[in-house]
């Protein structure tokens, strides 16, 4: 099934402040999310950028558990604890700046009706007293603009579209096996008919040959409604069974961002190159190399390059001069200072040379 | 095994001959037959049956994955062959020795050299105990005395690469990453030098990118101590990499087994494809196509079917035949192993 490809980014980004071309679907830039804890600060997005063309896009988010991928999605929906210390950058829905609207106008326009979330988890916390129908309408029934008999069509065809039967609108969530929990879920989300839909680990709970069929679903949904995705999971492939962008989480940060031929096949950020190595691969000729190092503690990230003490490329600036996002030609961004020729000299690129990335068979 | 024990459990016959390795086994399981009490509700109760007729061997030094789906009895096979469980039928050698019915106050000797590494190191960590004393505590059991139990749990620490072994010994569970503590719970087990391991799920909590550095540290505990593993995972892939056999497993029973090579580049079972085909490697190609699936999830609970655990799912089955006779494990080519009336059909056909 083919996907809409899209252009090529580096024209994106020259439209993007013109008036002839019409404004990304979302556009995230520089976001920052901190909380404070125990007197610290949780540096969970800092910095972060990344853009959605149009309609129908995922872009996967993938990442090491503390990486600040969930804290992105909390920030995106602006389901902000009390312990937030800094929420700032810019994220623009069709060219409008919604981080900037209040509370009360995020709530009445944004949250569920044009950006809408499933939760880590979610399909284990449906109400089990709450028949199905009655959960997925809820919504509608709060909203009061539609008739009884127009919500209960509207649940219908939800069902179906995640493919369960009308009928289960009058089961209750314990009659219902995994998977279907899930599709449940989905349709949940998608009762107001959002434009960018957030997928926090959607699958981590299912078992590979449901989690296979809940993919399927997903690329359908892609194609129709043309919903957009921000598909968060710690699982590279899984993000490559749907994702047109890839960012790869690090610390906080973004470490590389592009198109997913580019992430997967030549890797610009060596956390990227090591990650996709470490992977234990059904078909892979050469065994899994493990990551070197520990992750790191948030509330005090490393100097410079936060990669820097698990980086086998590391030189002169590394540990004192933090990297920013350096420009690829795709669009895409790498946080390392090998892709900059005027800082890393001789060693522009040298980590290319080395394999990485998924060849092809 | 012998003629009797072969005698007594007629369906074990074929599978247990079938799965015989080289060597002498470590653990042999024969037959076995698992069945769970459970309540539902106040006054009801019910059955589960985990495992039906299911056999395996595992030889000395040799690491035997079993992958399947959630619930298809992985753990409990893992269980049975430490004993923690009594199977309903069948039979459970360890070292040559039947302790099928062994009661539990004979097992000490078991106890020491079959050991468990869970899934979870968070939670089955004493929060309370610096590392030191949650690896000494068996020995104590063991009643090593105390000069060498500090040498063994330092040993163990550095078999880990928990190292230098002082400074983590003297550490909380929490105060270290994920990956460590699973680290403090092989050491764990391996401070009592046992001969087998099961290893259920035992990296499915931590970090991708910290996996491959567990399941190497296993490997290597394996190759140099010629301890027997039991790798219980829902990741083929890493069954792949780690594993010397792969016996996958549907609804309690072993539907294909043989060396990890055979059954992921030649997997001859629908369920094995199935699962094969369903994991996606990191290709942006992916995205463009639907994945095969097959519809449907495997039942839950009750009564075992008839036929073919896979014939409400499979697309291959073959009505009449599939529903009513169960297919028992054949030898398709030396050491593969697969339970399925098409298997002919499927080996003509790649
Ligand atoms: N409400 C909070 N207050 C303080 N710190 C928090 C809070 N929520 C998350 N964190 C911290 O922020 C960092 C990023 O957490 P986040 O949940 O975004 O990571 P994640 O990438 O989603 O991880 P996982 O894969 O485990 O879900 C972590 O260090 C986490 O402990
Ligand atoms: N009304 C229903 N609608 C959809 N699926 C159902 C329904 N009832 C049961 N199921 C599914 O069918 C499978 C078998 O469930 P069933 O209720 O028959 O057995 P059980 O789980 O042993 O019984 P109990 O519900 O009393 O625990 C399960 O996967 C369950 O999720
Ligand atoms: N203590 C128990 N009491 C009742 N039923 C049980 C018990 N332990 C397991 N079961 C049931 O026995 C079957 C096999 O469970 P088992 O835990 O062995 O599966 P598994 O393959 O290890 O699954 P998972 O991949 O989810 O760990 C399941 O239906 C499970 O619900
Ligand atoms: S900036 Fe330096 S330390 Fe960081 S990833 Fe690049 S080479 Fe490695
Ligand atoms: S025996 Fe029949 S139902 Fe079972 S896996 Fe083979 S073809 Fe399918
Ligand atoms: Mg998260
Ligand atoms: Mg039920
Ligand atoms: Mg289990």
């Amino acid at each position: 099934m083919p996907v809409a490809k899209r252009d090529s980014a580096a024209r994106s980004v020259l439209y993007s402040d013109g008036m002839t071309a019409p404004a990304p679907l979302l556009a995230v830039e520089d976001l920052h999310l901190h909380y404070v804890s125990g007197g610290r600060v949780v540096r969970a997005v800092d910095g972060v950028s990344f853009t959605i063309e149009r309609r129908g896009e995922a872009v996967g988010i993938v990442g090491e558990s503390g990486s600040g991928k969930t804290s992105l999605a909390v920030a995106l929906m602006r389901l902000l604890p009390k312990n937030v210390v800094r929420f700032d950058g810019s994220i623009r829905l069709e060219g409008q700046d919604i981080r900037a609207l209040s509370e009360d106008e995020f709530r009445r326009e944004i949250r569920w009706r044009r950006i809408a979330m499933v939760f880590q988890g979610a399909m284990n916390v449906l109400n089990p007293v709450l028949k199905i129908g009655d959960q997925i309408a809820e919504p509608l029934q709060l909203d009061g603009r539609l008739s009884k008999q127009a919500i209960r069509s509207r649940v219908n065809e939800l069902l179906v579209r995640v493919g369960l039967s009308p009928e289960f609108a009058t089961r209750y969530p314990h009659e219902l096996s995994g998977g279907q929990k899930q599709r449940v879920v989905l349709a949940m989300a998608l009762v107001l008919d959002p434009d960018v839909l957030i997928l926090d680990e959607p699958t981590s709970a299912l078992d590979v040959s449901v989690q296979a069929q809940i993919m399927n679903l997903l690329k359908d949904l892609k194609q129709d409604p043309g919903i957009s995705m921000i598909f968060i999971t710690h699982d590279i492939g899984l993000a490559s069974d749907l994702c047109d962008h890839i960012a790869v989480a690090y610390a906080g940060w973004h470490a590389e961002y592009g198109p997913a031929e580019r992430v997967l096949l030549e890797p610009r950020h060596p956390y990227a190159r090591l990650l996709l190595a470490s992977l234990p691969r059904l078909r892979a000729t050469t065994p899994p190399q493990p990551m070197p190092g520990e992750p790191p503690d948030l509330t005090n990230p490393p100097a410079g390059c936060r990669f820097h003490p698990r980086c086998p490329y590391r030189f002169a600036p590394c540990d004192t001069d933090v990297p920013p996002p350096i420009p690829i030609g795709d669009g895409g961004h790498a946080r390392c200072w090998l892709n900059d020729p005027g800082v890393a000299g001789d060693l522009y690129l040298a980590h290319l040379k080395e394999p990485a990335g998924v060849s092809h068979d | 095994m012998t003629d009797s024990v072969r005698a007594t459990h007629a369906p074990a016959q074929e599978t247990a001959a079938a799965t015989a390795t080289a060597t002498a086994p470590l653990i042999s399981l024969e037959g076995i037959e698992v069945v769970y009490q459970i309540r539902k509700g106040f006054f009801r109760t019910g059955q589960v049956h985990a495992l039906n007729d299911v056999s395996l061997e595992v030889a000395k030094g040799e690491t035997v994955a079993l992958v399947g789906e959630s619930g298809s009895g992985k753990s409990t096979l893992g269980r049975v062959s430490l004993r923690l469980i009594a199977p309903a039928r069948g039979r459970v050698v360890f070292d040559g020795q039947d302790i099928t019915a062994a009661p539990e106050e004979s097992l000490g000797w078991l106890r020491r050299r079959a050991q468990i590494v869970f899934q979870d190191p968070f939670s089955s960590l004493n929060p309370y105990f610096r590392v030191y004393d949650l690896i000494e505590e068996p020995l104590i059991i063991d009643g090593v005395p105390a000069e060498e139990r500090r040498q063994r749990v330092y040993r163990a620490l550095e078999a880990v690469d928990l190292v230098p072994a002082p400074r983590f010994a003297s550490k909380y569970p929490t105060m270290m990453s994920g990956g460590q503590r699973q680290r403090v719970g092989i050491a764990r087990a391996l401070v009592r030098d046992p001969d087998y391991i099961v290893a259920d799920e035992p990296v499915s909590m931590i970090d991708a990118s910290s996996r491959v550095e567990i399941l190497n540290l296993l490997r290597t505990i394996q190759t140099e101590r010629g301890v027997s593993f039991l790798y219980i995972t829902h990741d083929i892939a890493s069954a792949r990499t780690f594993a010397d056999r792969i016996a996958v497993m549907y609804l309690g029973t072993i539907v294909e087994i043989g060396s990890a090579a055979q059954v992921i580049d030649r997997p001859l079972h629908p369920y094995t494809r199935a699962l094969i085909n369903a994991i996606p490697e990191p290709d942006p190609r992916n995205r463009f196509r639907h994945r095969e699936v097959v519809p449907g999830e495997p039942p839950t609970s009750g009564a075992f079917p008839r036929g073919c655990p896979f014939f409400s799912r499979c697309p291959d089955r073959i009505p009449g035949l599939c529903d009513i006779d169960r297919p028992m494990l054949q030898e398709v080519e030396p050491g593969h192993f697969v339970a399925c009336h098409r298997v002919t059909d499927n080996v003509a056909s790649g």
